[in-house]
């Protein structure tokens, strides 16, 4: 992919473009892609899908067998599922920030792109959701977990981490599933007029009946309003929660106060990547050139860059107190890292994880789609082993020198792993056949309120500051 | 018959005394244990993977090089801590502190989320990493006093409760308290050097306050402020 | 989209004969519509008579309407209210219902309790969000109700209810303001 985006002269005229539109092609525009499913469409679902079922089995031989198939051991009790469980979790940030916070400051640009970051926060939740399932000695009993009276008095624990983890991952999958559904009515209502046979039943039953009074989409407004003001606290506990189920124990490198804000940035920062990166991906696949534009991906790749900042700041907080405190096991901890075994996933970490801040200063970069994948993969690469180092790295020290350790993987965690990642992928696929990947009323509503204005020389489009 | 349990006297504090001066390393308190415990063998090549059930195991470390190598032991069971800090971690409650100071592990409540293993800092917690296998006729030697575990449940060292709890019925039985070294853990009982002594912290008399109050006395990673109910005894240079 | 004869007869809307007729025009773009409402106003129709549809949210007084009264703020609190109570209940009370000590922490603490008190508020407070803005849409509501499917392609639907004898007035003033498919409202099955 060598495409560059244009020039400023030739966005004006995309936008333009754009502006000239008329509604009802912008419908059409959005509704093509998702009923064409050639063979490229089909042979990658069917791909996810073997990989999903490969992980499927897996996941019965882990439970029939025991959690011994996997590579833990004493001490390093949690391994790659909890890495990638707080990876999936840390996706799932992005969808909000960009959808709840824009929101509310009333950034334009975010108005194409919100459905897919809600999406992929709904997936990557639901991902992260079947680690705590897939990751229990005894899976069959994990409903012991949920507060129901029952006949053997027992109740569970909430003071512990991973009760907080349950309810908190609940509500957010909850409330950003709910919060995608309620932006979703007015264009499952768009569909519905425009589709026939078993697609209009599946949107007819969706929207719910949706008209466009005024009232409707009064209460509308207010309701997205009050979510996105709710669902900012919620985003920024969940991950914070996450990281107290490390923080709250005297392993060493794990108790650490820092953990909480540390890992919420680090989950901002890997979630607006991953988010950029499949925005590329849609962009080309579903040819959505003309609503995911350069300016979208200026600004993402802008927010991506200080958002690394961020993460490299709390990290060297954190760093620089280990580094110097001297204690021993976190030395011989950070002796690992620098110079010992884990050295290669540490220089690993570290280069893809501040290659891509120093890239996403460029505009050239932020706007040609091929570089900003490239870059923003870089990104989670980086973070998922800065995630493998803290649970994984961390753990295989400690306070007593006889129970050291080491880890090896095995293929059904590695299984295990790959079926979530493409689960996701397959989830976001089939999402992006079935609902309209754009908010198309939400770019309606945008266009009623920008217009060309002149300034000097210039023709500028201008947004209307307006409720 | 009064109830001995109720009555205004303390609830006892069980506590172990480790005495290093006397310990040989020979690992007899592990074979006990294994034997009392129902505890399953890993198997060499998973024990070299960390994956050995030993509820007591001797720390060995090397010092020095050749020819003045020392060998350092220290046998290490589940500490008993005060606050524990492997309990508040367990999202079902199935490790508790029950009022006798002991730290409680209650089998068939684990869903094996591990969180309890992590949270230990001295890691003595082991996992049932599959289903424990006793070849025939190791079956005819399990004890019937102690749960055998399944695979996906953790498990550690519970000061022998199923003695603790036989001599105190008997004890109550006959209307008396359990006396001062009657209560004898496995390791306890077979230690050769009685390196091991068991007994009730809240007894000053009992032997093993007496010993928490020697001058050599410490404790594992006192810092951390577990509280263990594990205390050591150490002087001068001993082991060869 | 059909059009119906203008006649009195309403057996099609189903009310009675006299009593009140249903229109509805379709408008190209949004000062149009502002114009037209406005000349009924003056026509003496009264605004709650009148209902737009469209496609785009319009802010609301872009149309000249007056905004409604919501009951989902306070539905919205109370729903958060009672999800702090739920937590309260939660992280405060069954611990001692169900009394089990560990780790050297006493049975409710303030760091726990305030974390699920604070979770299930949250939670509380999105649902009852979502279930108050359908409550008071009268979602899901399928059966037929008067629409018209041109509304999704950019056009604004004004639907009004006046009396017959006004019909002929009001079809002007929609006529003089460019609408187009000006007729009785069908009433499609959403």
């Amino acid at each position: 992919m060598s495409e560059t985006l244009p020039t400023a002269e030739a966005q004006y005229d995309e936008r333009v473009l754009l502006a000239k539109r008329k509604d009802s092609e912008i419908n059409q525009a959005v509704l093509q892609p998702m009923m064409q499913t050639g063979r490229g469409f089909w042979g990658l679902v069917a791909a996810l899908s073997a990989i999903v079922a490969w992980g499927v089995f897996a996941w019965g031989y882990l439970i029939y067998w025991g959690i011994g198939v996997t590579g833990k051991n004493r001490p390093v009790y949690w391994t790659l599922f909890i890495t990638t469980f707080v990876f999936w979790i840390g996706i799932s940030h992005a969808g909000t920030m960009i959808s709840a916070v824009l929101r509310l400051l009333k950034a334009d640009w975010r108005r194409p792109i919100t459905r897919g970051a809600e999406a992929m926060t709904a997936f990557a939740l639901m991902m992260a959701g079947l680690y705590p399932l897939i990751h229990l000695g005894r899976v069959w009993k994990f409903y012991w977990m949920i507060p129901y009276p029952n006949n053997r008095f027992m109740w569970p624990n909430f003071q512990s981490p991973l009760m907080w983890d349950l309810v908190a991952i609940s509500t957010y999958l909850i409330g950003s599933t709910l919060y995608l559904y309620l932006a979703l009515i007015p264009d499952m209502a768009m569909a519905r007029d425009h589709t026939d046979g078993l697609r209009y039943r599946l949107y007819r039953m969706l929207a719910l009946g949706w008209r466009g009074t005024e009232a409707e989409w009064h209460k509308l407004h207010r309701a997205l309003g009050i979510f996105s003001v709710a669902i900012i606290p919620i985003f920024l506990s969940v991950h914070s929660i996450v990281s107290w189920d490390f923080a709250v124990t005297v392993q060493p490198r794990w108790h650490s106060t820092i953990f909480a804000p540390y890992f919420v940035v680090g989950a901002i920062y890997s979630g607006l990547a991953a988010l950029a990166t499949i925005l590329v991906i849609v962009r080309r696949g579903m040819r959505l050139q003309e609503f995911l534009r350069s300016e979208h991906f200026d600004s993402l790749g802008k927010i991506v860059m200080v958002a690394g900042m961020f993460w490299t700041y709390f990290w060297f907080a954190g760093f620089l107190v280990e580094w110097y405190g001297n204690e021993p096991v976190i030395r011989e901890l950070i002796r690992q890292e620098v110079s010992g075994r884990l050295a290669p996933l540490f220089y690993l970490q570290m280069t893809a994880n501040l290659v891509p801040i120093v890239l996403l200063a460029f505009r050239r970069i932020r706007t040609t789609p091929a570089a900003l994948l490239g870059a923003t993969l870089l990104v989670n690469v980086g973070m998922y082993t800065e995630r493998l180092l803290i649970v994984i790295g961390s753990l295989q020290r400690n306070d007593i020198p006889f129970n050291w350790g080491t880890y090896r993987t095995t293929w059904v965690e590695v299984s295990i792993v790959a079926m979530t990642f493409a689960g996701f992928v397959l989830l976001y696929t089939l999402f992006s056949r079935v609902v309209p990947y754009v908010p198309v009323w939400e770019i309606k509503e945008g266009r009623l309120r920008y217009t060309m204005r002149r300034i000097g020389r210039l023709l500028v489009p201008t947004a209307a500051e307006i409720e | 018959m009064p109830d001995v349990k109720a009555s205004a006297e303390r609830t006892p504090r069980w506590a172990m005394a480790v005495d290093l001066d006397r310990c040989t390393g020979c690992q007899a308190c592990l074979v006990a244990c294994h034997a009392e415990n129902n505890v399953p063998v890993a198997g060499e090549k998973l024990a070299g993977y960390g994956r050995w059930m030993h509820w007591i195991i001797i720390d060995r470390y090397w010092e020095g090089e050749f020819p003045n190598v020392r060998a350092r032991f220290m046998p290490v069971m589940c500490q008993q801590c005060g606050e524990a800090p492997c309990e508040p971690v367990c999202p079902v409650f199935a490790t508790y502190h029950n009022p006798e100071g002991l730290n409680a592990q209650v089998y068939n409540r684990c869903i094996g989320t591990r969180f309890c293993g992590n949270a230990c800092p001295y890691k003595v917690r082991t996992f049932n990493w599959f289903r424990p296998e006793f070849p025939e006729p190791l079956t005819e030697q399990l004890n019937p006093d102690v749960t055998v575990r399944s695979r996906g449940i953790m498990e550690k060292c519970t000061f022998c409760l199923q003695r603790i709890r036989a001599v105190e019925m008997e004890a109550r039985a006959a209307g008396r308290r359990p006396a001062d070294g009657e209560i004898q853990p496995a390791c306890v009982q077979t230690c050769p050097p009685e390196a091991l002594v068991f007994g009730d912290l809240n007894d000053p008399e009992s032997r093993v306050s007496q010993l928490a109050r020697s001058h050599r006395s410490f404790r594992l990673l006192d810092e951390l402020g577990a509280e263990p109910a594990v205390i050591y005894l150490k002087g001068g240079e001993t082991n060869v | 989209m059909r059009m119906r004869p203008t006649s009195r007869s309403d057996e099609a809307s189903g009310t009675p004969e006299g009593s009140s007729v249903s229109l509805m025009g379709l408008f190209d773009e949004g000062t149009r519509t502002a114009e037209a409402i406005d000349a009924l106003l003056a026509a003496g129709i009264a605004p709650e008579q009148m209902v737009v549809m469209s496609g785009v949210p319009y802010p609301e007084q872009a149309l000249g309407r007056r905004r409604e009264w919501l009951a989902l703020p306070y539905i919205v609190l109370a729903g958060a209210a009672s999800g702090f109570l739920f937590g309260l209940f939660l992280s405060v009370v069954t611990p001692h219902l169900y009394r089990l000590d560990v780790g050297g922490h006493p049975a409710v603490g303030f760091p726990p309790a305030a974390i699920i008190v604070f979770v299930f508020t949250m939670m509380a407070t999105i649902v009852s969000t979502f279930l108050g803005v359908l409550w008071e849409m009268n979602f899901p509501r399928f059966g037929p109700a008067p629409y018209h499917k041109l509304v999704t392609d950019g056009n604004l639907a004004l639907m009004l209810e006046c009396s017959p004898s006004r019909e002929g007035e009001v079809r002007q003033i929609l006529q003089a303001h460019n609408a187009h498919h000006i007729g009785e409202p069908e009433r499609m099955t959403l």
